[in-house]
């Protein structure tokens, strides 16, 4: 009981000291940081001036969403899209080719938690940065958001969720590599599915019935939309909690699914070696 | 007990096979021909705690796959290996934390920020007490004189730097078996000398055991007792250092540039090469300081270098050697 | 000018014959094209599902203006930003000198080296839904059009070229213009829709700062018959206008350059 709960501080200091190793070397590229981030404002912006320019012809919403749910949608969007950004299975592929993976075979770590631990540090950071962006959003485009308490604090944990969903998908496609060095075409597959369904392109209440139910069986839209809809939208407290526990379920089976393609990716980098 | 054992140990790998042109290229993309490589061929041998063995070879010859079998990084094709009562391949975490491999020319350190955070993030990885950490770590960084550099950003240093703080970095958790894979490769002689007078004096402190691969004679020469020379994936020679050098290293080149390159020089030794101006003499191991002074004494000498017989010309010698033996 | 011309198809052939051992790449190539044509085609439909027209776009009208986007945005991919991207690297590792030894001139050539040949995908997929969107059109295309759009289409293509030898042409005074590549690929990403349903900040932004909306909408408007000869004359203007500011610009840059390393 004890040699457990040793691991187990042990795990936490490792994530504390990781995660302050990756905002300390992050701070230094902070003007970088600000022009990608001022980049990736692009996409949001301009579905949200298509959206609020469509609301503005057709009387000032569109399927019940005002111009205002719109602009708090995008700006918000801004954040979770941050969280969900992650190691991809292109880092993957650079990962096994530099050797760095056999410095990660070498350490008496599973490298997944240097992964979260290190991407946790870099999302600190945005999220830091972020910060500004958000005020000059919302004095652009006149957002209408009023959460509740509980919102909030359900929103705080979505978005840790998001990231975790997000790491877990990712990890277990990006493993693919070890297999295949082709592994971009799975990914690209897994994109443009993941940009129409998640409610990155579009709010998903304006997908057509059909698309809105497969929705519902894909991980994406538990990474990306429901965070953005416990903050905006005006969900139930039942709705609420229901959707953190669909998180959990989908980081439970894909962080399995993880574990099980690693256990088989060692086995077989180990044949091959690099 | 013995540290590392190692019975039998073979790897064979599967390389794929192309030929030139567009037609094979075509080719391949239906029908993948391979060709079975040894890299290692039933390697079998055993190393005491505290030992320092250099493994000699040339490129190619299996000392970097044996480490990686040794390490757990690679599954060997058959055989067995054990270190420290462990089964290396099955990488456990009690295995992991006594070890450390050290690849040269490789980046394990944070590159944006100073060694010293890298250095605390390996503490945190290994899970190394606080005061043990801080005392080592100390203690290593002033046996390399690298107080000054490990407040820097590692991109910040030169690779002889680098190479120093990765090591250290390497051994904060007081690794019992080091693998050190051609550590000085790259780097100029004072950094060589000093990476291997610092591996010299971590062995003797810490009675870590050694397993050095390189292709320099001189790192060898410096550290170990004791030899393994593998070429094409088979040990030819296991034992004593002294005993190579005595038996296979027999002579040494001297090579002289001088105004005039014509004349007898066969009386100073074998003559292996003849240019304008220059002479490649070969000559006996200890006729070498007696020749030399002969031949500044009697000759316009304009530069002269004695040059120690290249690694692979050893191994040939020892190849011969083995076979006229067995 | 001819001497160019013969430069440009030398480089494209190397760069062919070097991309083409990459079978691989095409397919990834291929398959991201369509991606990206797909995804967008949906959102389209999408948006186009909620209304009849968008600021007096009507679909088929948009589609003109996302295939440009597209067909452009290959071209940019293919010649453009391979080589500006080589320039800014080189810069920073000091291997511009290279370049700037050879007998040629140096803009020609730090501008024409780079072919990404498999970029050229794009190319076609946008020209596929450019002519998708031109025959839905309610009032058809006449030549004059035609030849209109193509001219506008090259000037856009020399802002775009400016733009970006400007931007890269920054590194020799700041040595990180990495991270403002990223930016454009954002900012880009603006020009899918007719620059008019933007707010004036944004507008204005796409227009002068980074011509998008010259180098994409302005075209559009020649085959969807709402050019006014007041644009084409600014259009024309602003290009020639860049074109020789650019020109000036990197010999300055260079000079600098120069100077620094001596």
């Amino acid at each position: 009981m004890n040699a457990e709960a040793g691991r187990v501080r042990s795990l936490l200091d490792y994530y504390v000291t990781r995660g302050r190793t990756q905002i300390q070397a992050q701070f230094q590229y902070r003007a970088a940081t600000y022009f990608w981030l001022i980049g990736m404002l692009a996409e949001p912006i301009v579905y949200l001036v298509v959206w609020t320019t469509i609301a503005e012809q057709q009387g000032g919403s569109v399927q019940g969403i005002t111009t205002g749910e719109f602009a708090a949608y995008y700006i918000v969007w801004t954040l979770v899209r941050n969280m969900n950004i992650v190691f991809t299975p292109y880092g993957w592929e650079w990962r096994i080719r530099e050797g760095q993976l056999s410095a990660a075979l070498l350490r008496p770590l599973h490298p997944l938690h240097d992964d979260l631990a290190g991407f946790a540090g870099w999302k600190v950071v945005t999220i830091l940065l972020w910060l500004p962006i958000a005020a000059v959003l919302w004095v652009a485009f006149d957002p209408v958001l009023d959460p509740t308490l509980l919102e909030v604090a359900v929103f705080s944990l979505a978005i840790c969720g998001a990231y975790l969903i997000r790491t877990m998908f990712l990890s277990s496609l990006g493993m693919i590599t070890f297999w295949t060095t082709r592994v971009g075409a799975i990914f690209e597959l897994a994109i443009a599915l993941e940009l129409l369904l998640s409610g990155r392109l579009v709010p998903l209440p304006l997908m057509p019935d059909w698309a809105q139910e497969v929705a519902n069986f894909l991980p994406f839209k538990w990474s990306f939309y429901f965070p953005i809809d416990a903050l905006v939208g005006d969900l139930s407290r039942g709705e609420l909690l229901g959707g953190l526990a669909m998180q959990l379920l989908w980081i439970v089976v894909l962080t399995g699914l993880t574990m099980v393609v690693w256990r088989f990716a060692v086995r077989r980098y180990s044949a091959v070696g690099n | 007990m013995a540290t590392v054992r190692v019975l039998g140990l073979t790897k064979t790998f599967a390389v794929p096979e192309r030929e030139a042109g567009l037609r094979a290229a075509a080719v391949s993309l239906f029908r993948r021909t391979t060709r079975e490589v040894r890299a290692v061929d039933r390697i079998s041998f055993e190393i005491g705690p505290g030992e320092v063995v250099g493994f000699l070879g040339p490129n190619g010859a299996g000392k970097t796959t044996t480490l990686k079998m040794l390490s757990g990084l690679l599954y060997p094709s058959s055989g067995e290996a054990t270190v420290l009562g462990h089964v290396p391949s099955r990488r456990e975490r009690d295995f992991l934390r006594q070890i450390t491999f050290v690849m040269g020319n490789r980046n394990q350190l944070q590159w944006d920020l100073p060694a010293l955070d890298s250095f605390e993030l390996n503490r945190a990885i290994y899970r190394i007490p606080r005061e043990d950490f801080t005392r080592l770590r100390d203690e290593l960084i002033e046996l390399l004189e690298i107080g000054d550099l490990v407040r820097k950003p590692v991109r910040q240093l030169s690779l002889g730097e680098r190479m120093k703080v990765e090591i250290v970095g390497s051994l904060l958790h007081r690794p019992r078996v080091l693998f050190l894979d051609e550590p000085t490769i790259g780097l100029d002689v004072t950094m060589q000398k000093r990476i291997r007078s610092f591996v010299a004096e971590y062995n003797r402190r810490y009675d870590a055991t050694v397993l050095l691969t390189s292709h320099y004679m001189a790192d060898v020469e410096a550290l170990c007792r004791r030899v393994i020379v593998i070429h094409h994936g088979e040990i030819l020679f296991d034992g004593e250092l002294a005993r190579l050098g005595d038996r296979f290293a027999a002579w040494k080149t001297i090579a002289v540039d001088l105004d005039d390159g014509a004349g007898d020089f066969s009386a100073y030794g074998d003559v292996v090469e003849r240019d304008a101006g220059r002479v490649k003499l070969r000559v006996p191991r200890e006729e070498t300081a007696r020749v030399t002074a002969r031949l500044l004494a009697e000759q316009e000498v304009q530069d002269l270098t004695v040059e120690d017989p290249p690694i692979e010309d050893v191994i040939e010698m020892v190849f011969a050697q083995e076979a006229n033996e067995r | 000018m001819r001497r160019t011309a013969l430069l440009g198809w030398l480089f494209f052939r190397i760069g062919s014959m070097n991309e083409l051992q990459y079978r691989a790449n095409f397919l990834l190539q291929l398959l991201q094209s369509a991606v990206a044509v797909g995804t967008a085609l949906v959102v389209l439909a999408l948006v186009y599902s909620h209304t009849e027209e968008l600021n007096g776009w009507s679909e088929s009208e948009l589609l003109v203006v996302m295939g440009i986007q597209i067909l452009l945005g290959g071209v940019i991919r293919m010649t453009i930003q391979p080589n500006m991207q080589r320039l800014m690297e080189e810069v920073r590792d000091g291997k511009l000198d290279f370049a700037l030894t050879k007998p040629e001139d140096s803009q020609v050539l730090v501008s024409i080296r780079d072919v990404r040949i498999w970029q050229a995908v794009d190319i076609f997929s946008g020209a596929a839904v450019l002519a998708y969107g031109v025959s839905g059109l309610e009032r058809g295309v006449t030549v004059s059009d035609v030849l209109l759009f193509f001219a506008l289409l090259g000037v856009g293509a020399v802002l775009i070229y400016c733009f970006w030898l400007i931007v890269a042409t920054l590194s020799f005074w700041v040595v990180d213009t990495w991270s403002i590549l990223e930016l454009l690929d954002g900012v880009y990403q603006t020009g899918r829709w007719p620059v008019s349903i933007y707010p004036l900040w944004l507008r204005l932004g796409v227009t002068f700062i980074v011509p998008i909306a010259f180098a994409i909408t302005v075209p559009a408007e020649a085959l969807t018959s709402r050019l006014e000869w007041s644009t084409v004359a600014l259009a024309v203007g602003f290009s020639a206008a860049l074109f020789v500011a650019t020109r000036y610009w990197w010999r300055f840059g260079l000079r600098r350059y120069s100077g620094a390393s001596a």
